[in-house]
């Protein structure tokens, strides 16, 4: 029997804990709550969960704060479950090192789909990150070389500009990840651009009119409105 | 969180730079003509009543007593020292100064006076107006909410209660129920939340420059989730159009006007989502092939109270006058503009978004 994967829940919402665990533990997860952010930090330490869902809301402190001591010592993957609205609370917990994020109301097949998503990039960051970018991401009709830095579409070099190409490549780097719009600016033009990223939006929308059929309706590159960009998963 | 008062302070003595931009620019123009008027006439009569009349322009277009006070003050002293003998000399015993100083003083403050109380009236009254569209769509919607929360109870007290007598095919029915009656109430929340997010003044609105084509793509991939049946064809220009905006709530808008086009076309099989440029205002629209909109309910679609005197609708809880009218709300405090139009097959509900940042004043 293959070992079970372990979920904890942060959520002091009982019926929402309650609803997740059930769902999680059908689907094969071991699941252990905490209500608090004290009882959370001490779960996450002492019984090492394989993934956190962390709810941003909690009673006795900011969840934003327990993202930024886990991040100091561990890459532990954190989902953060946030309410629509927030989305400010959305982007600071990316910039702090979560992994990825839910927003509340969500499905039960999106909740699994992203902790599937989380799980895999913690195995395969170790590897991705020692190769540095070397190799091939594909995804559907998209090849990224990172050796020769071109992407193909369809077998096609779609010819990017140097700075086009280093946006997709960090996306497909990090593919099925949100990347926020602050992170991007400042991978792509340094550390002390500011503020208005119209710069990013035109790039990325000089590629998608390279590398999509429909740039209106994108296979490869999604927009998360009013937080960042992500990549289709690759295959 | 400031006080009232300070509040209230603030509004009788805004700054602004371009109030202080209005109050230079009047007093150089003042100066300047009586540099002209020197050349014609040797005396000094007029000088004072030229900056009685600054003073007064200034008051009536700058907001609150500030701009008034320090321009009849700066006045006074100007006039006394360039415009008056002895020239480029400061002198206060001439006769009938003290009367000069006052009566610049009075007009000023009695000028502005006016000015702010007519705006606070106006303020007002724009104020009472929202409220009545609040309390009206909230009236409304209270209404809408409780079919489907009838339901729900019903339904989950029908499972518990009667466990084991109904089959398991019913209590899936019963459930799927629950199901899509709760989906339907957390849009509905998602709704009332827009229009809390829009709050008070439309100056509140976060609009930040966006790229029109990203909003409608994710709005396009959200709908296909939720309605998988029905194709949806997206089309964008080639040039890429940056749109001031709150991007939640034009996603949101998008949404509702799709929604919309596939509950109440009623045999809707296709949607056309498409953006153009339009002038100088980028143009959203949402085309369906269903039924249309019954002619009778064309001209109050956006006004939020549908269903309360619709009896043709068998199924109240579904009325379509909440969403579009917070579709109107917010396509309003946008500055864009909203219209509905029955097509020869379908229907076309299309909205203008102005593409320059205008209206970010007052």
């Amino acid at each position: 029997m293959p070992l079970k994967q372990k979920v904890l829940i942060v959520e002091d919402e009982a019926s929402i804990k309650s609803f997740m665990a059930a769902v999680l533990s059908a689907n094969h997860y071991e699941v252990i709550s905490a209500s608090t952010g004290a009882q959370a930090y001490g779960m996450i330490t002492s019984h090492c969960p394989d993934v956190v869902l962390l709810d941003l809301g909690l009673p006795d402190m900011d969840g934003l704060q327990i993202i930024r001591s886990v991040r100091e010592w561990s890459h532990l993957p954190i989902i953060v479950v946030s309410a629509r609205t927030h989305e400010r609370d959305k982007v600071a917990a990316l910039d702090l090192g979560a992994d990825d994020y839910i927003v509340k109301p969500f499905g039960t097949s999106e909740l699994l789909a992203r902790i599937r998503t989380a799980i895999r990039h913690t195995r395969t960051r170790e590897v991705s990150e020692s190769v540095a970018q070397t190799g091939l991401f594909q995804s559907g009709g998209m090849v990224i070389d990172y050796d020769k830095h071109h992407v193909l579409i369809d077998g096609k070099d779609v010819h990017l500009t140097p700075n086009e190409y280093k946006l997709v490549a960090l996306l497909g780097k990090y593919a099925g990840k949100v990347l926020t719009y602050d992170y991007l600016m400042r991978e792509l033009w340094g550390p002390g651009v500011k503020g208005d990223n119209q710069i990013l939006r035109v790039n990325m929308a000089n590629i998608r009119r390279k590398i999509e059929k429909n740039p209106a309706s994108p296979e490869y590159i999604f927009t998360e409105v009013g937080v960042g960009y992500r990549m289709a998963d690759g295959d | 969180m400031p006080s009232p008062r300070l509040k209230k302070l603030r509004r009788l003595f805004p700054l602004s730079l371009r109030d202080c931009g209005i109050t230079l620019l009047v007093l150089a123009g003042a100066a300047l003509i009586c540099t002209l008027l020197r050349f014609l006439d040797d005396g000094d009569v007029y000088v004072s009543m030229v900056f009685l009349l600054a003073v007064l322009v200034i008051s009536r277009f700058t907001s609150g007593y500030l701009y008034g006070i320090l321009a009849s003050l700066l006045s006074v002293f100007g006039v006394n020292y360039v415009f008056t003998y002895p020239y480029f000399a400061l002198n206060f015993t001439i006769s009938g100064y003290p009367l000069t100083f006052i009566s610049m003083l009075a007009a000023s403050v009695l000028t502005s006076a006016m000015t702010t109380q007519g705006k606070e009236r106006q303020r007002l009254q724009m104020e009472s107006e929202r409220e009545k569209t609040r309390s009206n769509l909230l009236r409304a919607v209270s209404h809408d909410l409780r079919t489907p929360l009838t339901s729900i109870v019903g339904s989950a007290s029908a499972v518990l209660d009667n466990e084991g007598l109904l089959s398991p095919a019913e209590v899936r029915e019963l459930l799927t129920g629950v199901r899509e009656d709760a989906q339907w109430l957390i849009r509905m929340v998602e709704n009332l939340l827009s229009i809390t997010r829009i709050g008070g003044e439309p100056a509140a609105l976060s609009k930040q420059p966006e790229a029109a084509e990203e909003v409608l793509a994710e709005s396009a991939r959200k709908f296909t989730k939720q309605f998988p049946g029905i194709s949806l064809e997206v089309s964008a220009p080639r040039e890429l159009l940056i749109v001031p905006m709150d991007a939640i709530l034009i996603e949101q808008v998008l949404g509702n006007l799709m929604e919309n086009a596939a509950l109440h076309g009623k045999t809707t099989t296709h949607i056309c989502l498409a953006l153009a440029r339009q002038g100088d205002t980028a143009l959203f629209s949402v085309e369906d092939d269903g039924q249309g909109i019954p002619p009778e309910k064309l001209p109050l679609l956006f006004e939020g109270y549908l269903g309360d005197s619709g009896p043709g609708e068998a199924d109240g809880k579904r009325s379509m006058g909440i969403g579009l009218s917070v579709c109107q709300t917010i396509i309003a405090a946008h500055g864009g503009c909203l219209t509905a139009q029955n097509l020869p097959q379908g229907a076309r509900l299309q909205f203008t978004l102005p593409l320059e940042q205008e209206g970010w004043e007052e």
